[in-house]
């Protein structure tokens, strides 16, 4: 839990009133972002994400299975988020699980779509190698290694690099004879495919603090807000997900217009995010 | 920061005779006592690194590398006991800690529950091996927190949290008697071998862990798995030992150089 | 219907029917299955003291989606709580093994639960009970789409019941979007091919929403129309609860 005086939330709420937050940032301005990609050789997939001083950690990992009975047509992902207890001393023993699986559902909501798969950053369709027999099951793990609030912006940034960062491995199936038979899986070690990682949407989460709304707070802002929204917006201005936290309630109108600035806003951030992203991976190679 | 040192390699190497290779039963394993015999010749310390204040909000971070193996230690305190329950003494500090690994940090992608049997193990063995090294007078009804995180496990996680651990509370100014530094040694096809990886761990030969507190020349912390005789074990042990001195040299460096930067940075 | 027991065939057959459905959606109009027009949701049958051993409860049916909701408490928080001059509101939900057309999904469902969590607290007074917990048990008996806001309007009429202090009724509603139409209350065979859905909780009286989730691709004003329509029929959704509470005071009379 973050201490703060009350002189300090004065400060804070002040300069959030005024446009000028504590670190000098304005209202609707990220921390700069770190990416490096390539952090866990044994991953298919890697990225670590900075944002200031939360730090997350994001790897890919692609199984070959079996798709399910209900859509044979589709591969699986499943996002699982871990607090390391090194981010904060309540994330020790089961103290961050409630935050873990928080985190992973807004990413799930955010990232897999509609149950139909229109607007899934990931085209779960593409995952599939023989209709109702092989397919990639990607695993995205993410763990956050230090948190200084927004993390779920970082969390959903380090997924999109790292899905940049993956290569899935050509793949060869030989159906047996009959239908019966396992088909035969020939897994290429030289030949990758390279993920379209532009459809893939940005998380921005703006937090209410007074009257105003804020990006990228940090955990000092966060102990302040009302309630917050987070919105995934992809590259075209749709929105793909929307999850509100905290317990106020809010105004319907206020909701839309925190909805229409995280979309103005997310067109800056995407693309900083995007540079990034290719920096690493140049450097990466 | 200087080079990582590589230990002299003063045990003597011998090649595996045929007839020890008979002896062995699987074809792995006499693929693997001449895979192992090849490399074995330049078997010393693996690559290590370390970096302090990874992580920001803690008190006192490290990262800490031995070749794959790569985890992270915080340490958040001293501070005020939560949990007055876990006060067992009221003329100390206590010390807790917590030992997890990632999802990702192994070649096959497992989902572990949080405090299993493995983890709850090493996490006590950490616990009171940095215990012996904290002067845990000076602190009483405080608590401090170690949280060790394997990012990445092959072989020796528990050497490398130990190792990061000493770094972490180094940089949070908790008074230590000494630096403690762990390292591991096996014994494969009748040669010691130093600070095993992954493949040699599970190759089933016996693993010997050991931890001193470096100038004092004590040791801390002692495990072994399997067997060996009495007077290799020695010479195991020996080895073991000397790897941990020469971590502990590593350690004092970078020690060293980030109190530099400290200090230039409070000069400037 | 979906089909009482299941087989791999069936499941061929049930895909095949959703595929049919899709390819009649992307068309603009057609009846739904159960005979409404778009924006018309099912028919709502609220009781309350459905429990008795409960401090309250309720028991809701909105087409096939039955739901039943005890409140128990204010109790003690447990000793190892932190000392919290607010109460504390913990929220449980359930499916019976029996509520799903497959056998044995049923268990906790701690992604509800903290949805139904986040939905409630914002409308409890939480300050009137320092220092203890106020449990909210739902267990949902047959799964028929849109079950977490059946969950939610249940769980605060049975919250009302229990006579714990809340700024307004919740009450909650959830539309599918379905090619280019949005569906007000869609069931289980409609949420299977939704493109997206939109779940809204809302405070009536005072205009506020309490919780609200979105997945899928929407544009704005899309969102703009869905939550209107939302907003809508949460009022007329919180006016019939209100009518049950007066009811159920009435025979207590």
């Amino acid at each position: 839990m973050v201490g703060l005086s009350e002189g300090e939330k004065q400060f804070l709420r002040g300069g959030i009133e005024q446009d000028l937050r504590s670190d000098g940032r304005t209202r609707h301005q990220f921390r700069s972002v770190y990416v490096e990609t390539g952090v866990i050789p044994q991953a298919n997939g890697s990225a670590r994400v900075r944002l200031g001083a939360t730090e997350v950690i994001a790897s890919i990992k692609a199984e070959l299975g079996k798709p399910s009975l209900l859509h044979p047509d589709k591969g699986k992902v499943s996002i699982f988020v871990d607090c390391s207890p090194t981010a904060a001393a309540i994330y020790g023993g089961k103290g961050g699980e409630e935050l873990s699986m928080e985190l992973s559902v807004a990413l799930e909501r955010c990232l897999l779509g509609g149950k139909s798969g229109a607007g899934a950053a990931i085209d779960l369709s593409s995952l599939v190698l023989v209709e109702g027999k092989v397919c990639w099951d990607l695993y995205i793990d993410a763990l956050v290694v230090s948190s200084d609030g927004n993390l779920l912006d970082s969390l959903a940034a380090a997924i999109k690099a790292a899905l940049s960062n993956t290569g899935l491995p050509k793949v060869n199936v030989v159906l047996g004879a009959s239908p019966e038979e396992q088909p035969e899986v020939d897994v290429s070690d030289e030949e990758f495919l390279q993920f379209d990682t532009s459809t893939v949407p940005a998380i921005i989460t703006l937090t209410k603090v007074g009257k105003h709304y804020i990006v990228d707070a940090t955990s000092e802002e966060e102990s302040q807000m009302n309630s917050a929204v987070s919105v995934s917006v992809n590259r075209n201005g749709q929105i793909c997900g929307l999850t509100k936290r905290g317990g106020a309630g809010l105004d319907p109108s206020v909701i839309l217009d925190m909805v229409s600035v995280a979309k103005h806003v997310s067109q800056q951030f995407t693309s900083d995010l995007d540079s990034e992203i290719a920096a690493a991976e140049a450097s990466d190679e | 920061m200087g080079p990582p040192p590589t230990l002299p390699t003063s045990h003597s190497f011998s090649s595996p005779s045929p007839k020890t290779l008979q002896e062995t039963k699987t074809p792995f394993e006499i693929r693997f006592a001449l895979l192992s015999s090849l490399s074995i010749q330049n078997h010393g310390m693996r690559h290590l690194k370390g970096e302090i204040g990874v992580v920001s909000k803690a008190d006192g971070s490290a990262l800490f590398e031995m070749g794959n193996t790569r985890v992270i230690a915080a340490v958040y305190g001293p501070k005020e006991i939560q949990n007055k329950g876990q006060q067992m003494n009221n003329n100390e500090a206590l010390v807790r800690c917590e030992y997890s690994m990632a999802n990702f940090s192994t070649g096959d992608r497992t989902r572990r529950p949080k405090g299993d049997r493995r983890s709850t193990e090493i996490s006590l063995v950490i616990r009171q091996t940095m215990e012996a090294c904290i002067l845990t007078k000076l602190m009483p009804r405080s608590q401090i927190d170690i949280f060790v995180q394997v990012l990445q496990a092959d072989g020796g996680t528990r050497s490398a949290c130990i190792n990061a651990a000493t770094l972490a509370l180094a940089d949070a100014g908790v008074p230590m008697r000494d630096i403690i530094t762990s390292c591991s040694a096996g014994y494969l096809c009748t040669t010691p071998l130093l600070d095993l990886n992954y493949a040699e761990d599970s190759a089933g030969g016996p693993d010997v862990t050991v931890g001193i507190l470096a100038k004092m020349d004590k040791v801390t912390l002692l495990q072994m798995d399997a067997k060996l005789p009495l007077d290799t074990f020695e010479n195991v042990m020996q080895l073991a030992i000397e790897g941990c001195k020469a971590v502990a040299q590593y350690i004092r460096e970078i020690l060293l150089e980030n109190t530099k930067q400290l200090e230039s940075r409070r000069g400037s | 219907m979906a089909a009482s027991t299941y087989s791999p065939s069936q499941g061929a057959e049930r895909r095949q029917r959703q595929q049919q459905m899709r390819r009649l959606s992307i068309q603009s109009d057609w009846d739904r299955s159960d005979g409404r027009s778009f924006i018309q949701c099912r028919p709502a049958f609220l009781r309350t003291g459905a429990a008795n051993a409960a401090s309250g409860s309720a028991y809701a049916e909105f087409g096939t989606t039955k739901v039943i909701v005890s409140v128990f408490g204010p109790r003690e928080s447990k000793k190892a709580m932190m000392y919290s001059d607010i109460g504390r509101l913990n929220c449980n939900v359930t499916f019976t093994t029996f509520a799903t057309s497959l056998r044995g999904q049923g268990s906790d469902n701690k992604e509800y639960s903290a949805m139904l969590h986040k939905a409630l607290e914002g409308a409890v007074i939480l300050e009137t009970f320092p220092k203890t917990t106020v449990d909210v048990f739902a267990l949902v008996l047959e799964s028929g789409g849109s079950d977490l806001p059946v969950i939610i309007s249940c769980a605060s009429l049975a919250l009302a019941d229990a006579g714990i202090m809340m700024y307004d009724l919740v009450s909650s509603v959830s539309v599918s979007c379905i090619g280019k139409n949005i569906l007000i209350d869609p069931t289980n065979e409609e949420e299977v091919c939704q493109d997206g859905s939109l779940v809204l909780a809302c405070m009536p009286a005072r205009n506020e929403v309490t919780q609200l989730t979105l997945t899928g691709e929407w544009s704005l004003p899309k969102i703009n129309e869905a939550m209107e329509l939302c907003m809508d029929a949460c009022l007329k959704l919180a006016g019939i609860m209100r009518s049950c509470l007066k009811e159920s005071a009435n025979l207590s009379n």
